[in-house]
């Protein structure tokens, strides 16, 4: 009888207590803002979801204002004018944050790197007219490009660019870095339930409305409108890159905007797109670009390492149709390429 | 002293009208929970047209009968055009078109931005299958 009576409260509690969510309640509170160059959609749920995202709406906000190249009063901004040699004291979020940027440059071996500004602008990248800059041009601003001569003073919290004519642009990084701080006021504002999706970027808090793992689809970078695979996360935000996102077209030929910072042309790595999985939302932000550039092998050899990086996993889609997913997110994959000719593989450590 | 005898296990392990109790309120409670997680019916496919997060125009895009041309003002003036079961920015001003290259958006989930507009055209409903994910990266 004992048994029989613990087997019933065990199928209730599966049924009942286990599966409970959100999903019945009201609906959910949403904002969509545009910062970051991008428009952000921000989702939460339960009674403190307006809280959440109204939190979330104004640390995005203040991180733009912190950040922001394009910001005149910017941190950024403000290092980017001081001329060459000159030190900046900055405040310890935007030190710490061109310390992380510098410490992916290093593990990457400068496929990431935040001074990859000039070049950006010759190409039109930020807002000026795209264009494929003359190859003596690019050789003239190849040389401001350098992550080591963005010199960083812990002991003083100061930065300061070696060279005349250099600058630092945290696009690549600051647009992750703002989806972890806001999902940190998110969870500050009492919320259990949300996603923050930042053009993409997409930020995850516990679990799904439903109370089970957030299904993220990742995008088919050949396919409009149809996907690679389903990843099943809790905790933590997946960051993709790839060609397809912004590109333009000049006498037949495809330029895509995710620039190797060596060339100082559009990478060619043999990669259509690298998402990143991690509870860092920055590094998440950071690597999805520098694996992009790095191609599949490279990426690979990092993941295996760790880089001295924090935890993370990837979602490599090769031009030859092949899909590398790291094995940390094998757990609940959903593979949906495969009528498109993509074939699923798993990395192994 | 008569010692109580235990009955032979074969016996122990028939079932009894509690097991069949038992069962039947499991899988009662199966069915409870899977009326409960039921799909909402989706509703027609619509786009919602927003501008700096202002709903400006909205389009059941299942029930259109003929092409509609949308002319949107702004920093960088477009057209958006919407036909029967499709939806897209045609024509716009902004310097990098990104908004032209994404093409038709005909499913639930689909969104095209132009990000100097501040313009997002999002797609929900639709008789096709619900999608079976949270959220979209890339």
């Amino acid at each position: 009888m004992k048994h029989r009576f613990s087997f019933l409260l065990a199928a209730f509690f599966v049924f009942f207590t286990g599966c409970a969510g959100l999903k019945g309640e009201d609906a959910p509170a949403s904002a969509q803002i545009f910062a970051m160059d991008t428009a952000a959609e921000l989702t939460a749920y339960g009674p403190e979801g307006q809280a959440g995202v109204d939190a979330a709406r104004a640390e995005i906000n203040r991180l733009e204002a912190l950040l922001s190249r394009t910001r005149p009063d910017s941190a950024i901004s403000a290092l980017n004018g001081a001329g060459a040699g000159n030190p900046v004291t900055l405040d310890g979020e935007t030190f710490a944050l061109l310390a992380l940027a510098q410490d992916v440059s290093e593990a990457t071996g400068g496929a990431f790197d935040v001074t990859v500004a000039p070049v950006m602008d010759a190409w039109g990248w930020t807002g000026g007219e795209r264009r494929v800059p003359p190859p003596e041009e690019l050789a003239a601003l190849l040389p401001l490009v350098g992550a080591q001569d963005l010199e960083l003073n812990p002991e003083a919290s100061s930065a300061r660019l070696a060279r005349a004519g250099m600058k630092a642009d945290l696009g690549g990084i600051a647009k992750g870095y703002a989806a972890g701080r806001a999902g940190e006021a998110v969870r500050a504002a009492g919320v259990t339930c949300a996603m923050l999706d930042l053009g993409g970027n997409i930020t995850v808090i516990g679990n799904n409305p439903e109370g089970i793992p957030w299904r993220v689809a990742v995008k088919d970078p050949a396919h409009p409108g149809d996907y690679l695979c389903v990843l099943s996360l809790t905790d933590c935000t997946v960051s993709t890159s790839g060609g397809y996102e912004r590109f333009f077209e000049a006498d037949g030929v495809t330029y895509h905007h995710i620039l190797d910072p060596k060339t100082g042309y559009p990478a060619a790595s043999g990669l259509r797109s690298v998402s990143v999985v991690s509870e860092n939302a920055a590094l998440a932000d950071a690597l999805s670009t520098a694996c992009f550039v790095l191609g599949a092998e490279d990426a690979l050899a990092l993941w295996r390492s760790g880089g001295g990086l924090d935890p993370f996993e990837l979602v490599l889609c090769r031009e030859d149709g092949v899909v590398t997913v790291t094995e940390g997110l094998e757990e609940g994959l959903r593979f949906l390429g495969g009528d498109h000719g993509y074939t699923c593989e798993t990395a192994r450590r | 002293m008569a010692i109580p005898v235990k009955p032979p296990a074969a016996e122990r392990l028939r079932p009894t009208p509690w097991d069949a109790l038992i069962a039947a309120l499991v899988l009662g409670a199966a069915v409870l929970l899977a009326l409960s997680l039921r799909p909402a019916p989706a509703g027609p496919l619509t786009a919602v047209i927003t501008l700096d997060g202002q709903i400006v125009a909205q389009y059941e895009l299942d029930r259109l009968m003929e092409p509609a041309a949308l002319p949107v003002g702004g920093p960088y003036p477009l057209v958006v055009e919407a036909e029967p079961g499709r939806i897209r920015i045609a024509e716009s001003a902004c310097p990098g078109g990104d908004c032209l290259r994404s093409g038709w958006a005909d499913r639930a989930g689909d969104r095209i931005i132009c990000l100097p507009n501040r313009l997002v055209i999002s797609l929900t409903g639709g008789e096709e299958a619900v999608p079976e994910f949270d959220a979209v990266s890339g």
